[in-house]
């Protein structure tokens, strides 16, 4: 054998190997295991337990600078009240204190235990501690030491604690509590390998949930009639990059083949009638156009492109519409407000 | 050393000699061309899905990577790249020595005929799958995205077994072929381009009597899983044996076309052309 067709043989094998080894890897250890590609999650998943259902991350920061959500609060500029009532109970502000944000929900929903089904919010970003206990505690809070942490809480109701200096977890006061006790222990959400293994797919782009579907809807939240009518999912996942526009990828996994078939076809008649429905318009045959119905075996996935221009779009139809005037019912005969005097 | 005394080691020192000839000969060029032309298509696929376009779209509905993989593996490898190189390789093993006029010198040496054939056949199943194989793992690595391949990795697995399948048994077949007839080329293009396609789109039993019907019953996970083209594929390839049978028949196909090949090499005088 000479030596260039040594050279030959050696780089086709060396491909395989490479390939097969890279693969392999990637399936049976995860890439993001070794640091190659991705990571472990974001760091606040020290804090959330191992039976979390729920889990979601959004990198605040990015979201807030983004074209799309500027683009937004001209169009709408009353989006932002959530964040504006959160500053209210809590004392931080979304806009400027916090950086990103994971949340989950823990445990099966118990609709006779409202408290379990809030969610917990880890933050990270800057926070006046001291402006933002005193606030609480103005309003009836108190202080107490738990597990070497501050734990704030008011009425029962909302607790929460500066876990680190740039980390704030809030939530119910047990839930805080159970957060607290999960990092000192170590036992964490990162031990549960279904939950981990879709993070790891879908930790990317700036806002990502992963939920235990058939566990969250085990508990009694959602009535019989409903549940009934709602396709065998198991898993959902989703992440989103969002911009100047919003492209994301939702992945379901379904409890067998059949109804991943099933459910494959429901979209794709949606899809279908989602364009028929769009053909006159040009921006919006491009957002339905940008659906892209993938997934095998039991695992069905929708990717979606919201281009800029579709944005701007709903912001032109937006600003189009005569502002909505209050309007007595015919027939009634109730007393009708006053309008303001013209100025 | 006699010639009956070890055909292997015959064998080993014919598939030394003709795996640098079949990688460095003018087949090469055109190997490279088939085999580089999915590999082009993934890149551009790829740079145009990097830009944020889709690269495939069927009824209007973006194609995912994985389907688009599974879909390159369908119409180019399966049906096209893997065939093509059966038969060209196959049939030029023994058919070019008797052009060139060189197969006295291969007789004359202290070797059976059945062991230059199958050294000969090495050769080729090495410089194919080394090809081919490599070729695959890219076009793969280039479009599926990372967070996919635990997903995909066994399908991919099972493609390249496959391929490595069908091109041994695509090699016998036509090796046995070019051992046999006069102008196997020929012969070889008709059954690929002509029999194999007009037989597959045929209701009923014909289609048993190709390689492709068995070889594509062991990859009907990497057949499209969407609509549009995926269900012209379904339809035309709804009908497949299992993949035990199709495993066996294909095995039996390399190892008889093999045998026969193999036979035929050591009885048939040989007249070349003066």
């Amino acid at each position: 054998m000479t030596k260039r067709t040594q050279r030959f043989v050696f780089l086709g094998v060396a491909i395989l190997v490479v390939g097969l080894g890279t693969g392999l890897v990637a399936s049976y250890v995860g890439l993001p295991n070794l640091g190659i590609v991705g990571s472990d999650g974001p760091a606040e998943l020290a804090y959330v337990p191992p039976d979390a259902t729920v889990v979601a991350f959004a990198d605040v920061r990015e979201v807030m600078d983004s074209q799309l959500r500027q683009k937004l609060l001209k169009i709408s500029p009353e989006a932002d009240h959530g964040a504006d009532s959160f500053q209210a109970e809590t004392g931080i502000n979304m806009q400027t204190d916090v950086d990103r944000i994971v949340a989950t929900i823990s445990g099966t929903p118990d609709p006779s235990n409202p408290a379990n089904m809030r969610p917990l919010l880890l933050a990270r970003g800057r926070f006046d501690t001291a402006r933002i206990e005193a606030a609480i505690r103005a309003k009836g809070g108190t202080v107490e030491e738990y597990n070497k942490q501050r734990l704030i809480t008011l009425q029962n109701e909302l607790g929460l604690a500066f876990v680190e200096p740039d980390l704030a977890v809030v939530g119910v006061p047990a839930s805080v509590r159970r957060a607290i006790d999960t990092k000192a222990s170590g036992n964490n959400v990162t031990s549960n390998a279904d939950v981990m293994r879709l993070v790891r797919d879908f930790d990317s782009g700036n806002a990502w949930v992963v939920a235990h579907i058939e566990a969250v809807t085990s508990g009694n939240v959602i009535p019989a009639e409903i549940k009934q009518q709602l396709p065998p999912i198991t898993w959902l996942a989703l992440n989103a990059r969002i911009d100047d526009g919003v492209s994301a990828m939702v992945r379901a996994e379904a409890r067998d083949e059949a109804a991943a078939n099933n459910l494959r076809d429901v979209i794709r008649g949606l899809v279908a009638l989602a364009r028929l429905q769009t053909a006159q318009h040009q921006e919006l045959a491009q957002l339905v156009n940008s659906l892209e119905l993938g997934g095998q075996g039991t695992t069905v996935s929708l990717g979606l492109t919201i281009p800029p221009a579709v944005i701007d779009m709903l912001g032109a139809l937006r600003g189009a519409q005569p502002p909505v005037a209050p309007q007595g019912i015919p027939g009634a005969t109730g007393p009708r407000r006053r309008l303001p005097p013209a100025l | 050393m006699s010639k009956s005394s070890s055909p292997v080691a015959g064998a080993a020192r014919i598939f030394d000699l003709s795996l640098g000839e079949l990688l460095w000969s003018r087949r090469t060029i055109f190997m490279a061309l088939v085999v580089g032309a999915p590999v082009l298509l993934a890149t551009v696929a790829r740079i145009v899905q990097a830009s944020g376009v889709a690269p495939l779209r069927v009824n209007g509905s973006r194609v995912d990577a994985v389907s688009i993989f599974g879909m390159i593996i369908w119409v180019l490898f399966l049906r096209f790249i893997v065939p093509v190189l059966g038969v060209f390789y196959g049939t030029s093993l023994v058919a070019d020595e008797v052009e060139d006029k060189t197969i006295t010198y291969l007789f004359t040496r202290p070797l059976r005929r059945g062991a230059v054939l199958l050294g000969k056949y090495l050769a080729y199943l090495a410089c194919t799958t080394l090809v081919v194989l490599p070729s695959v793992m890219i076009v793969y690595f280039m479009l599926v995205p990372f967070g996919e391949i635990p997903r995909s990795f066994t399908a991919l697995m099972t493609d390249l077994g496959l391929l490595a399948v069908g091109i041994a048994t695509y090699g016998a077949l036509f090796t046995f072929v070019g051992a046999w007839l006069k102008r196997p080329l020929v012969v070889g293009l008709i059954y690929v381009f002509g029999w194999e396609q007009f037989a597959m789109l045929m209701p009923g039993y014909l289609r048993r009597f190709t390689l492709a019907y068995y070889l594509q019953a062991l990859v009907p996970h990497a057949m499209p899983a969407d609509e549009g083209v995926a269900s012209l594929l379904r339809s035309v390839f709804s009908e497949t044996p299992s993949a035990g049978l199709s495993l066996l028949v294909l095995v039996t196909v390399t190892v008889v076309s093999l045998f026969l090949a193999m036979r035929v090499i050591e009885r048939r005088e040989y007249v070349l052309e003066q």
